[in-house]
């Protein structure tokens, strides 16, 4: 009962505690019709000193081989508000790899892409770079939910 | 004031941007956008969003019309032209009526983008900035295009739609105004 | 003799715009006045002060904006290049929306309208392959058949069987259709405010990109998104729906409350019941304890078109599924301030 409740205590203060993260979205939270056909938009929260270096790669399994896309992550008028646009084939299975970099601080998040756009339920944010593993698995889990 | 040709772009640049040439139009945006920035910053009392999206406007006017500029003005006044144009569009979207300084923004961009370390003159910076932004809105803007955009008066009245006496009206009255308005400031007499 | 003031060209004088003689007038008629010479005082001192303002630097993200707008890619590898995917076909027509509402010169007066199955009629000649349609024209289908009208350069409609549909407007700032009855698939690129579609109960403005619209005769309709997000308005009354929500429209009372697709069924149609009550009587109920966190859309919307108990029973629900931001009063919003809602409806379109 109590390492129950030591668990879930360090759980809340973890999760309180600030730091460099990201929140994702759907096109309409960003309020910009310059997103409008964006896959997702997202904000980087917890960077206030400097603009916060942001890059997006599109990881994927097209016909049993492995493919990676470097995207362009676009910002618009309001600061700290991104978009990501497809700019990877329409077959196969797909995931965003956002990284970031604060200072000394960093951010990551897996970010399936489903038929009707991220799924958020799968999308994982990370207090850092997802790793090589992490990005294996979820594509092979991706596929085997096909 | 600047020599028009250093303020200016080369016919050649324009030339390229015509033929949608990226660093060409990357060369012309460097040139301009912390004027037009600028303008419309202090235009809309340090509004950041809106002056980087009115910026934004600007030069997406300029990047696909760029092939209407005739060269028979110069450039700047064709540019400075969209961005009057655009602030006073954005100016009447806007939702609330009173333009009330943002005190807020307006110090923060003052400890961030001013490069003197006076901390006297950068009082004086954030007073000029609190005055220029309670101008009315036709002598805000005469003032600052000539300021930040260095237009003669005949390069203004182009950009403002009016003769070059009302240019001379506006900065009169837009400058003395300013000095009754920073009279505690800097000890000027009016 | 009487010696004009010159309060007016004090700046032009002071800056050295003046030509010769006008500059000696002045300086003449400053010597002998002192209300003028005290006013030159002040435009000097104004000049001055001026140089005190610092040249803002502009955001470095201004540019990337304007690279995402005019959607300019890097290089990129040719293996991929060789299938177009949909994104570029749609940012080729944002390009060309660019282009045709900045440009101007070339403005269309009517739009192409193509036979795609069985017959079409504009403005009731049936029609052979492409043909165009004018404002005031309307394009009939028949059952089993099917049309595309070409809306300027901002995108297609795909008008469906039986569909009756009349082009009201084809104008730079305003393109505008009127669905009488039937079906439209609209796929469009535009900024706000240009596109709109009426139906006999509600105004699809097209803030989005691509969305299905359906309406009888009697004005009940409903409206699918996509991708990006519509305005559905009638009267003052907006519901804003994004991708993958739906909202339907009924006669005399406008558009109602969009729901996610994915939602609960029994949501959706405890919803349904909702409506036609006027958004009194226990089906609340069922909408409140079925609710997830991203049917806070749905919550939100309902709000306004709710009175107390009910809008108090709705705001607690939607602060138990998503914290309320610290700017959002409990008072206000349950008073419907519209700057409140607005900046609640923008905290929570981050869950949505």
């Amino acid at each position: 009962m109590w390492r129950f409740l030591i668990v879930n205590v360090l759980t809340l203060m973890l999760a309180g505690a600030e730091g460099f993260t990201f929140v994702l979205a759907s096109p309409v939270a960003s309020q910009q019709f310059q997103f409008k056909s964006a896959t997702f938009v997202f904000r980087a929260e917890g960077c206030d000193s400097t603009a916060p270096q942001i890059t997006a790669t599109a990881e994927g399994i097209v016909k049993g081989e492995r493919k990676s896309v470097e995207l362009k992550v676009a910002s618009g008028p309001k600061p700290g508000i991104y978009a990501v646009f497809q700019n990877w084939p329409p077959e196969g299975q797909w995931l965003v790899n956002l990284k970031g970099a604060c200072g000394n601080m960093t951010a990551g998040a897996i970010v399936p892409i489903g038929p009707k756009g991220f799924i958020r339920e799968s999308s994982k944010i990370l207090p850092r770079p997802a790793t090589d593993n992490e990005i294996e698995t979820t594509l092979r889990t991706q596929g085997g939910k096909k | 004031m600047l020599p028009l040709s250093e303020r200016e772009v080369s016919p050649e640049i324009i030339a390229s941007c015509r033929t949608g040439d990226r660093d060409a139009l990357r060369v012309l945006f460097d040139t301009y956008k912390d004027r037009v920035y600028s303008l419309s910053l202090y235009f809309f009392h340090g509004d950041e969003s809106l002056a980087a999206d009115v910026t934004q406007q600007v030069f997406l006017k300029v990047i696909t019309n760029v092939d209407r500029f005739k060269g028979d003005a110069a450039f700047s006044t064709w540019l400075y032209r969209l961005a009057v144009n655009a602030c006073q569009d954005a100016a009447r979207r806007r939702k609330s009526g009173a333009i009330v300084a943002d005190r807020a923004r307006l110090e923060g961009f003052a400890a961030s983008s001013s490069q003197e370390d006076d901390y006297t003159r950068a009082q004086n910076a954030r007073c000029v900035r609190d005055a220029v932004s309670a101008l009315p809105p036709k002598l805000r803007m005469a003032v600052l295009l000539r300021y930040f955009d260095e237009l003669s008066y005949e390069e203004m009245a182009q950009v403002l739609h009016c003769s070059m006496g009302t240019v001379a009206s506006r900065l009169s009255r837009g400058h003395k105004m300013l000095a009754e308005r920073l009279k505690g400031v800097t000890g000027a007499g009016g | 003799m009487f010696d004009r003031h010159v309060n007016t060209q004090l700046a032009s004088y002071l800056d050295g715009e003046l030509p010769a003689p006008e500059r000696q007038r002045i300086e003449r008629h400053l010597s002998s006045c002192e209300t003028c010479r005290i006013e030159c005082d002040q435009v000097r001192t104004g000049l001055s002060m001026v140089h005190a303002l610092p040249l803002a630097s502009a955001p470095a993200a201004i540019w990337n904006a304007i690279e995402a707008a005019t959607h300019q890619t890097h290089s990129q590898p040719a293996w991929f290049r060789y299938r177009i995917p949909a994104l570029a076909a749609v940012l080729t027509v944002a390009i060309a929306a660019i282009l045709y509402l900045t440009l101007g010169h070339r403005h269309q007066s009517n739009w192409d309208v193509v036979g795609l199955q069985g017959s079409t009629a504009v403005d009731s000649k049936p029609i052979r392959g492409t043909s165009t349609v004018k404002p005031g024209e309307w394009i009939e289908t028949a059952s089993s058949s099917s049309a595309r009208v070409q809306i300027g350069a901002i995108g297609v409609v795909e008008v469906g069987p039986a569909t009756r549909l009349r082009v009201t407007a084809i104008r730079p700032s305003e393109h505008r259709l009127a669905l009488a009855r039937g079906e439209i698939h609209a796929k469009i690129i535009a900024p706000p405010k240009l596109f709109f579609v009426d139906t006999p109960s509600a105004t699809a403005e097209d803030l989005g990109c691509e969305y299905s619209l359906k309406t009888d005769e009697d004005g009940l309709g409903l409206l699918h998104v996509t991708l990006g997000w519509v305005s559905f308005q009638w009267k003052g009354l907006e519901s804003l729906v994004p991708a993958g929500a739906s909202c339907r429209t009924r006669p005399h009372t406008g558009p109602g409350v969009p729901y996610f697709d994915d939602a609960p069924e029994e949501l959706i149609q405890a919803l349904g019941t909702l409506a036609a009550t006027n958004y009194a009587g226990s089906s609340l109920d069922v909408v409140l304890r079925d609710a997830r966190v991203r049917d806070t859309l749905t919550l939100w919307h309902l709000l306004p078109r709710t009175e107390s108990p009910d809008r108090q029973r709705i705001y607690e629900r939607i602060a138990a599924l998503s914290p309320v931001p610290t700017d959002v009063s409990r008072e206000r919003a349950l008073q419907l301030d519209p700057d409140t809602l607005a900046r609640w409806r923008e905290a929570l379109a981050w869950t949505w």
